[in-house]
């Protein structure tokens, strides 16, 4: 099993330093200055050039509730590195690849921009990378704002995480994990990082906090994460789909759909052409 | 209490959401969507993309028809029209597909694989096999024309030609709904026994209809005309059979589709004026070139209102939170 992250929701204390530390070390550009109103939450999304993105979900009780069931939940969102990766299935240039640390990775240098993976990742996380050069001026929209400006070499590309390849390769941390000051985000072996969790999840359990492992054991079509989440709430709260699906289960269908139409056609085409 | 997890896929969303092993239910007050912000992202395809969904319908039901068309039996000029007809949009959309991509210089690295996984590779390879035959074909007749040396005519046996101009052009007009189905976008996902369909039934209509303009316009005899019109027809028919079916299929997924403005300019422009008109018009006991020149455009302007309105429903759709929360299976 390779290597992989496990954020445990019930530590991030919404400091935010992995989304700066990733843009540090992947020299990526800012987000901009945009107020979102939606709590602290002004990044907003993943997107080509932003690959943690710290989700802030505030729930006040009801009035006849103690105040004490208040709830401020802070998540650190990154690509989750599928076991069945939509977004690789997809990539027709074999771009994206699984590296030897089990993680996916698109070659900056291999990727021509077609854009098929980001409507085929069922999390929403990859996207296309502005570039104004190829774009005649059109606009990109990446992290669900408009730029219209190169962004980086790399422009006209698709970007997710990395899972920091880069440093992996010389035995470093990746750069969020390594920053975390509360241990939120772990990295490591993933069968170590899951044994690790499913103790977490009992050590909450004792203390009374309902928790659960999202990405783990699944039996989702996209299998488990490797880069996986302990949450307290609906997954839905924290913008992560209840029930993703590997895009790549519809072709099946799809093609004997076509297949259907297109005998179908073509008997009643030769039934008027040649019945003479 | 257990260490046993949670098994996200059986959770109800609709219910309090029991996420523990002891069964205790988390808070009720929980938001189930992130202040609505959308769970997917976008898809970027443009008019580029649109065009050449509509194009490669076009081409490949042109395929199919010069191994339809019945060439000793009268029907010469449809074989020849669909011939140069499927080379002259074999050899442009190449070009529409490699404007769009982000990096249109390296539109060589489609080249590198063969991925049966990717459906956009086995399009990239179906165009490039449907290219060969359909040039080969178009040079031929070419020859037979006059236009090019008569030796090149005996370069591509039709024997040969035909069935691989057919079978390669079925499959052209089929993969792009695959393509847009095998995605997590809702409205496409649910339409996987639809999509396909009606994309092939929409090619093929398309396809008569600028084969029957071309012939109208340089002639060719009346009964292959009335063939092409039939053929059409039941196309036609079929589409709208499954556009209605897809609607009822996909439900609230189908919304981005059906409803508001663009459900307006679908019903519109592809069931009526597209469809029902056209077929009108067929069945109208006139035998004029206007008719059938008025008949084809309004087939095509449907066809291309029809991916138009595949690919923006797409978009809307990647921006519902909660048909992203629950994907289609």
């Amino acid at each position: 099993m390779g290597n992989g992250f496990f954020t445990d929701t019930t530590l991030c204390i919404g400091c935010k330093a992995c989304e700066v530390a990733c843009k540090q070390w992947n020299q990526l550009p800012a987000d901009g200055y945009e107020f979102s109103g939606n709590s602290y939450d002004n990044t907003m999304a993943l997107g080509g050039t932003t690959w943690r993105h710290v989700a802030f979900v505030e729930q006040p009780a009801p009035l006849d509730r103690p105040p004490t069931e208040n709830r401020w939940l802070m998540m650190s969102d990154v690509c989750k590195h599928c076991t069945h990766a939509g977004c690789m299935e997809a990539c027709p240039t074999g771009a994206i690849v699984r590296n030897e640390f089990d993680d996916v990775y698109i070659q900056p240098d291999v990727c021509n921009g077609c854009g098929y993976c980001v409507p085929s990742c069922p999390f929403g996380v990859v996207d296309l990378i502005a570039h104004a050069d190829y774009t005649d001026g059109r606009k990109f929209e990446s992290d669900g704002r408009t730029h219209d400006d190169a962004t980086q070499t790399t422009g006209g590309i698709a970007g997710k995480c990395t899972l920091c390849y880069d440093r992996q390769k010389v035995g470093f941390t990746p750069a969020c994990a390594k920053a975390c000051p509360t241990e939120s985000i772990q990295f490591g072996d993933v069968d170590e990082l899951k044994s690790r969790a499913k103790q977490r999840v009992q050590q909450l359990e004792a203390r009374g906090v309902h928790s659960y492992l999202y990405g783990v054991d699944s039996d989702s079509s996209v299998g488990d994460l490797n880069a996986f989440f302990l949450l307290t709430d609906h997954p839905g709260a924290y913008n992560l789909p209840e029930r993703p699906v590997l895009p790549s289960t519809h072709q099946p269908a799809g093609y004997a759909s076509a297949a259907l139409a297109a005998a179908a056609l073509a008997l009643v085409g030769f039934a008027i052409f040649r019945r003479a | 209490m257990s260490s046993e997890r949670v098994d996200i896929s059986l959770l109800n969303p609709d219910a309090s959401y029991r996420g523990a092993s002891n069964g205790e239910a988390l808070p009720a007050h929980a938001s189930p969507t992130y202040y609505d912000r959308p769970l997917l992202k976008k898809p970027h395809w443009e008019w580029e993309v649109v065009t050449y969904l509509f194009m490669g319908g076009l081409m490949g039901g042109s395929g199919i028809l010069v191994a339809l068309a019945d060439e000793d039996g009268g029907d010469a000029e449809l074989a020849r029209s669909a011939r140069y007809v499927s080379f002259a949009l074999a050899a442009t959309c190449p070009l529409i597909l490699i404007k769009h991509l982000g990096r249109p210089e390296r539109f060589l690295h489609m080249l590198r694989i063969v991925k049966f996984k990717s459906v956009m590779s086995m399009g990239v390879w179906g165009l490039i096999l449907f290219s060969a035959p359909a040039t080969a074909a178009a040079v031929a007749q070419a020859a037979d024309d006059g236009l090019l040396p008569g030796w090149l005519g005996a370069l591509a046996p039709r024997a040969v030609m035909k069935p691989a101009q057919a079978a390669l052009g079925a499959f052209i007009a089929g993969y792009t709904g695959v393509l847009l189905s095998a995605t997590a976008i809702p409205v496409w996902a649910i339409g996987k026994r639809f999509i396909p369909a009606f994309s092939v039934c929409s090619g093929m209509a398309g396809a008569c209809a600028v084969n029957a303009a071309v012939l109208t316009l340089t002639g060719s005899k009346p009964a292959t005309l009335a063939k092409l019109e039939r053929l059409e027809l039941v196309a036609s028919l079929a589409e709208l059979a499954l556009l209605l079916g897809f609607r009822r299929h996909a439900g609230d997924l189908g919304k981005p589709m059906y409803d508001g403005p663009r459900g307006t300019k679908l019903r519109t422009w592809t069931l009526g004026a597209g469809i029902v008109v056209p077929a009108l018009l067929n069945l109208l006991p006139v035998h004029a070139r206007w008719k059938t020149l008025l008949a084809s455009a309004l087939t095509l302007a449907g066809g291309y209102v029809l991916r138009e309105t595949l690919i923006e429903a797409g978009k809307a759709s990647s921006e519902d939170p909660k048909a992203a929360s629950r994907q289609p299976e």
